[in-house]
């Protein structure tokens, strides 16, 4: 796949909670080219400290704008220099990197997202409503304010389920006893999830039983995004050696890899 | 337009730049940016006899201006060598540096040999520095060894013999010179420093194998040093490795006395970073009134 490394422009920068961004970028071929799946490295200092891009889910990509939109937590060195962007200011960004998602061949997934891991299938619901898929969303979080994406998911799901821990907003508990109630009835053809090391387990078990195809979108560390550096393997479940998140992922079938 | 050609062991390379092992891949998405063809030369990730699959994650994290990896060099061996990746090598129409490595001398002589049969190689680099394998770094520490393998090696090949050296040693330039005293006909300098992050969260070293590769801006000053002190003691040419990041980064490395340099880690920063320094190696020798790069290896030692 092409990949592109190019200048984006800011458009808007907003604060979402205490510890969210949503950044809106201007870039023509990845606004173009970017799928469900594909992810951005973005580098917003012209210093080497820090040294590496980050990587970002593309969460919007609209190719008549040339826009896309990354949503960020706000978490290390890196995230911090990128919530200080001004408007207009330009950010390097190499993508779109990773496997996208091109088979809809089936009529209807559920996305059980936790956290800033919402953002990862934003993209994956924008794309199979367009083509009649039905989308059933479980969105889940600590508490309200770090509810992630939440009005994008609410407008691409057929339906949304929100659960928080300490249940300020939606059903109050965890997000796996909602999913558990939509498995039989009307089911999944595929269950996806991303932002929590429980809820990929859950996908993994359910997988194994035979009751869904799970798959996970798996985030880590990683260098360069497109298969040099070997810095974000994740091991094989044959256990003979690892995959890269980056090249052969960012989304696997949950029962392909290992999950601590 | 200044001469960019350079000459290793009596093989031409049109420019002085190219990948240093284990950074960069022949792939498709590499290709989206520029060809490899457009490179002085080309290199592989280190090939051992055998597939190995590398270390536990997490395999890298981020230093101040750098970057510690602890990979463990997961290659395919070296059938998948020659049947997959030296006919996708082949095609970019440059010399290839095969970097090989082993666990012992007989390994190493074997998997030289079996590249240097295919007669498509025009080196060989011996890998005797990388600091992820238990054994890796020994190889260039010990002088006896370091003698040894490249002595042997060079008496079993008819191709030129790069020995890639570790700067973990009390002084690498002595080590450039057994190197030279064993028939190496170049030497790479540098290999990456081993180092560690601690996780305080964890309290427990952050890599999966405790220990990684240091590479990155922070070692460019050190892996200069070792060219330049290398050079003074040395006839063979050096490729120059360590930090570099810009066109800037590797003319200091040619004036302190290397032939060519290669490019590791900074791939993964800017994806055009070869390219850049090609290109900005060729107006520094223009803006300079220079006619050739051949002219400013090892400049800076006059004043010295």
């Amino acid at each position: 796949m092409k990949v592109f490394y190019e200048k984006a422009k800011v458009i808007s920068l907003k604060r979402i909670g205490d510890s969210y961004l949503e950044i809106v970028l201007e870039n023509r071929n990845i606004a173009r080219w970017g799928r469900p799946a594909n992810f951005v490295l973005i580098k917003g200092w012209e210093n080497y400290d820090p040294l590496l891009a980050r990587p970002f889910d593309i969460v919007q990509a609209d190719g008549e704008t040339g826009r896309f939109m990354l949503v960020i937590k706000v978490t290390g060195r890196g995230t911090r220099l990128l919530a200080k962007l001004e408007d207009k200011s330009e950010v390097s960004v190499i993508g779109p990197l990773g496997k996208a998602i091109e088979d809809f061949s089936i009529s209807r997934i559920g996305l059980l997202v936790r956290g800033v891991g919402a953002a990862a299938v934003v993209l994956l619901a924008e794309k199979a409503r367009e083509r009649g898929i039905e989308v059933y969303t479980f969105l889940s979080a600590s508490t309200g304010s770090r509810l992630v994406c939440r009005e994008l998911l609410e407008k691409y799901s057929t339906e949304i389920e929100i659960a928080t821990d300490d249940g300020t907003i939606g059903y109050h508990g965890d997000a796996r006893e909602r999913v558990s109630a939509y498995l039989d009835e009307p089911g999944f053809d595929r269950l996806y999830t991303c932002g929590s090391r429980r809820f990929a387990r859950f996908v993994k078990d359910m997988d194994k039983q035979g009751r869904i195809e799970g798959y996970l979108f798996l985030e880590t560390y990683m260098a360069c995004g497109m298969g040099d550096c070997h810095g974000c393997a994740v091991g094989k479940a044959t256990g003979e050696g690892y995959y890269l998140v980056c090249k052969d992922g960012p989304v696997f079938r949950s029962s392909d890899v290992v999950i601590d | 337009m200044a001469s960019l050609e350079v000459e290793i062991a009596g093989i031409r390379l049109k420019n002085p730049v190219m990948p240093a092992s284990g950074a960069y891949e022949y792939s498709e998405e590499r290709k989206s940016f520029f060809s490899p063809g457009e490179l002085g030369a080309i290199i592989n990730k280190t090939i051992f006899l055998e597939k190995r699959i590398g270390n536990p994650p997490p395999r890298i994290v981020e230093t101040p201006c750098g970057m510690l990896n602890a990979i463990g060099i997961p290659t395919g061996g070296i059938e998948d060598f020659i049947e997959t990746q030296l006919p996708k090598m082949e095609s970019f129409g440059v010399p290839i540096i095969a970097s090989v490595a082993g666990n012992s001398i007989e390994d190493f002589l074997e998997v030289s040999e079996r590249v240097a049969e295919t007669g498509k190689v025009s080196f060989i680099e011996l890998n005797l520095s990388c600091p992820n394998l238990s054994e890796g770094i020994e190889w260039a520490r010990d002088r006896k060894q370091l003698f040894s393998v490249i002595e042997r090696v060079k008496a079993s090949v008819d191709i030129p013999i790069i020995a890639k050296l570790s700067p973990m040693v009390s002084d690498v330039a002595e080590m450039a010179a057994v190197s030279e005293d064993a028939g190496a006909d170049a030497v790479a300098l540098i290999n990456t420093y081993k180092g560690m992050v601690i996780d305080i969260e964890e309290k427990k070293p952050l890599l999966g194998n405790l220990t990684g590769g240091l590479s990155g801006p922070a070692i460019h000053p050190l892996a200069v040093y070792a060219v330049f002190s290398s050079y003074r003691k040395i006839k063979i040419p050096i490729i120059g490795i360590g930090g570099i990041a810009s066109w800037s980064n590797a003319v200091e490395m040619i004036l302190a006395g290397a032939t060519a340099v290669g490019i590791g880690m900074y791939n993964f920063v800017n994806p055009m970073v070869m390219k850049e320094v090609i290109e900005g190696i060729s107006n520094y020798l223009d803006d300079n009134g220079f006619n050739s790069v051949k002219e400013i290896v090892g400049l800076a030692h006059r004043l010295g």
